[in-house]
């Protein structure tokens, strides 16, 4: 009796997740697998070749300054990028759970942007920034639009940050909003009978209770601003002077323009272990001021 | 129960799944293997078995008109039947070309740009030193395909570049000697600014207009450019402390002093717009604009101009004249055969050499192929034709150094113009990219 419920579980547990499981193998693992394998050798890409050649991938990456600098911008728009599309995403469910009539309509607008590709989005912005601010910068003369938008590293590192919070605020607005509709309308109120302002009970109330949903927003926003790379590829290529080029931008280019694959996977790997560690230890910190209403 | 019937359904579905992807590999193993039987047989062009030829091209600006070309080709040889696929610009088409040949599914023709490029993909390419066309070819045309010997790639044409310029705002700013030295085109700059024209369109938001072009002049300008970049190539040269990169410098700044604003920002489309609206006097840029610019307006009249970096007239009068692509073939394609016919028909039927000239508008890299009618090219073709024939031109580099190093020199040159970088430090990254990319 006990034999066949354990095969049945079994059966069931490789129906529900077996294909899944060979997709992700053959997708994710079997290439992840062979990049570690390349990044110790000298693999062009091209060649039919591959020698193989120790830790010398990695000694290489150690001192090649284009991929520190380009660590250094990922870093900085990192910070700036979780930051404000947080922010921004919160505000705007803060707004939109507001007793509003076009409620609907804004939260469709304000996620479109998300359904668009990244590529796109970039291109498009590019020809706003280049386009659209000269020729507003010419009719108004406001300083603001007449910086050579792009053109500098301080304009090339803020048009990336506009663009990237503009494509992911929408999808994170989405999540908080349904945390903020789950919050118990009692609590509030009850805490409004005893005298606390709505900032208290933004501060007190709402934000611990929704914990869970700033653990995930947290975490995604970190996971595509350390991973971005189609926005900038449409929008600077990296440029001007590699001052917005961000680590996968460095790997790609490493990989396909240097012609240096083994290399490319070799940054890559590393790449693959700090996002990890630091995606699991933002996981593990905001996991641990969640609350239970 | 339900629990069962969808346990029987998801059994069913995973089963059907497989058995697509499994019926989906023997379609494909059996496309190939028609393919290697046309092949084995249908050698000769001609009446045969069926083959297709795949090609994998770079070039948008023709990619309808060559589609027009091979239909020409396939109404002569009804046996052969070509699918084209074009990708544009720089790391694009070699990302995309690797994926092809990482995932089996390799084009029979494709292209490469010679030099560094050749070394890279050299164990797929065929030789093609017996080919019919290898005599026909203009002699600088073959270098960049050619190794110990032997030719492994046909060029598809000759482009050229220089200063481009309107000559009708040249007469309305009183010019009336072409500059031919740095300090003549400093004073025609100062003229056009002095009417009110602004004088340069400098796109140098773009990596390659630096990176490859305006880079290139202080190597052609160096007394045996071949063994400059040899030398930098293996780490004996400098540039630092170089005569002609110092000279070159004045001249980036003369477009510098008399450009648009933001030149960082200007990307391609904008400075070929500047210059044929009329808004700017010159731009530094090549025959593939001309179509571009008659869209704009068709009826320009523009020259082109060499680009000196000192006052000597005589060294300077020249234009920078090169093969910017190369058709090559797949050494394992079971097509190489046909392959090679459509080639050397591309190059020496009358219907291919038509094309060339009045379809693509190229400056053919052949002897046999004439430019009859001097209209079909436009201004700036003939222009360079001119200083061709006068033998008064200067060779193309870029591709002669460690692949990515272009990229690099552009992103360098633009931290220069913004004036992040002096003229020393600049060179210092030349030479580290040198360092960094050198072929280990």
């Amino acid at each position: 009796m006990k034999k066949s419920t354990l095969s049945k579980d079994w059966i069931q547990q490789i129906v529900f997740t077996g294909p899944v499981t060979v997709a992700f193998a053959i997708i994710v693992i079997l290439p992840f697998v062979m990049g570690m394998y390349y990044s110790f050798t000298d693999w062009n890409g091209v060649s039919g070749t591959a020698n193989f050649i120790g830790f010398s991938n990695f000694t290489t990456v150690w001192n090649d300054e284009g991929f520190r600098d380009s660590f250094a911008f990922t870093a900085r728009f990192t910070v700036v990028a979780v930051v404000l599309t947080n922010l921004v995403g919160f505000l705007l469910a803060l707004l939109l759970t507001q007793p509003l009539k076009s409620r609907n309509a804004l939260r469709t607008m304000f996620f479109l942007p998300n359904v668009i590709g990244g590529l796109l989005l970039g291109f498009i912005w590019q020809f706003i920034f280049v386009r659209g601010f000269a020729a507003i910068g010419q009719v108004t003369n406001w300083s603001f639009f007449n910086l050579p938008w792009l053109g500098d590293a301080t304009t090339g590192f803020w048009g990336v940050i506009i663009v990237s919070v503009w494509h992911g605020a929408g999808y994170l607005m989405i999540i908080y909003i349904a945390a903020l509709i789950n919050v118990p309308k009692d609590l509030n109120e009850a805490a409004a009978i005893d005298g606390a302002t709505a900032f208290q009970r933004l501060r007190h109330i709402t934000v611990p209770l929704i914990m869970p949903a700033v653990t995930i927003s947290l975490f995604l926003a970190l996971s595509w601003s350390f991973k971005t790379f189609d926005v900038i590829l449409s929008l600077t290529k990296g440029g001007p002077y590699n001052s917005t080029q961000s680590v996968a931008l460095n790997i790609y280019y490493e990989a396909f323009q240097n012609n240096r694959m083994g290399l490319g996977t070799a940054k890559a790997f590393i790449f693959f272990l700090i996002v990890a560690t630091l995606t699991s230890l933002q996981v593990w910190f905001t996991k641990k001021r969640e609350v239970q209403a | 129960m339900k629990k069962r019937l969808m346990l029987v359904l998801s059994l069913v579905l995973i089963v059907a799944m497989l058995a697509a992807c499994g019926s989906n590999n023997g379609n494909n193993a059996g496309g190939n293997n028609t393919q290697g039987a046309g092949g084995n047989t249908g050698a000769d062009a001609g009446a045969g078995e069926p083959v297709t030829i795949r090609i994998f091209q770079f070039k948008v600006e023709i990619a309808e008109a060559f589609s027009r070309l091979i239909k020409e080709y396939e109404a002569e040889h009804p046996n052969v039947k070509i699918e084209v696929e074009t990708v544009g610009g720089g790391a694009d088409y070699g990302a995309a070309l690797k994926a092809k040949f990482a995932s089996g599914d390799e084009p029979d023709i494709f292209n490469n740009g010679g030099f560094q490029e050749l070394n890279t993909w050299m164990e797929h390419l065929e030789d093609l030193s017996d080919q019919p066309w290898v005599a026909d070819a203009i002699e600088l045309s073959k270098e960049p395909m050619t190794k110990d010997g032997k030719i492994y790639g046909m060029p598809v044409n000759l482009e050229g570049y220089g200063f481009l310029y309107n000559k009708d705002l040249f007469a309305q700013a009183g010019i009336t000697e072409l500059p031919k030295t740095l300090s003549e085109l400093d004073a025609a700059a100062k003229k056009l600014q002095d009417a009110g024209i602004t004088p340069f369109s400098n796109g140098y938001g773009e990596w390659w207009v630096l990176g490859n072009h305006n880079f290139n002049v202080a190597i052609a300008q160096q007394d045996d450019p071949n063994a400059f970049v040899q030398s930098l190539n293996d780490g004996t040269g400098k540039i630092q402390g170089n005569e002609g990169f110092n000279k070159w410098v004045n001249l980036l700044d003369t477009t510098l002093k008399y450009g648009n604003n933001n030149p960082l920002t200007t990307d391609y489309n904008t400075q070929v717009t500047l210059f044929a609206s009329g808004q700017a006097a010159m731009m530094q840029q090549g025959n593939w604009t001309q179509v571009q610019i008659d869209g704009i307006n068709p009826d320009l009249n523009i020259g082109v101009l060499p680009m000196p970096i000192d006052d000597d007239a005589e060294k300077n009068d020249k234009l920078y004249v090169g093969v910017p692509n190369n058709w090559v073939v797949y050494n394992k394609s079971e097509v190489k055969e046909e392959a090679k016919a459509f080639l050397n028909w591309m190059v020496s039927s009358e219907v291919g050499k038509r094309f060339i000239v009045e379809e693509f508008k190229f400056i053919p890299a052949f002897k046999s192929i004439e430019v009859k009618d001097e209209e079909v090219l436009g201004d700036i073709a003939n222009d360079i034709i001119k200083y061709s024939q006068e033998g008064k031109v200067l060779s193309w580099n870029w591709f002669k150094y460690p692949e990515g190093v272009v990229q690099e020199i552009g992103s360098t040159m633009q931290a220069y113009i913004s004036g992040k970088q002096t003229k020393e430090q600049m060179f210092e990254s030349f030479d580290k990219s040198w360092e960094n990319l050198r072929q280990k």
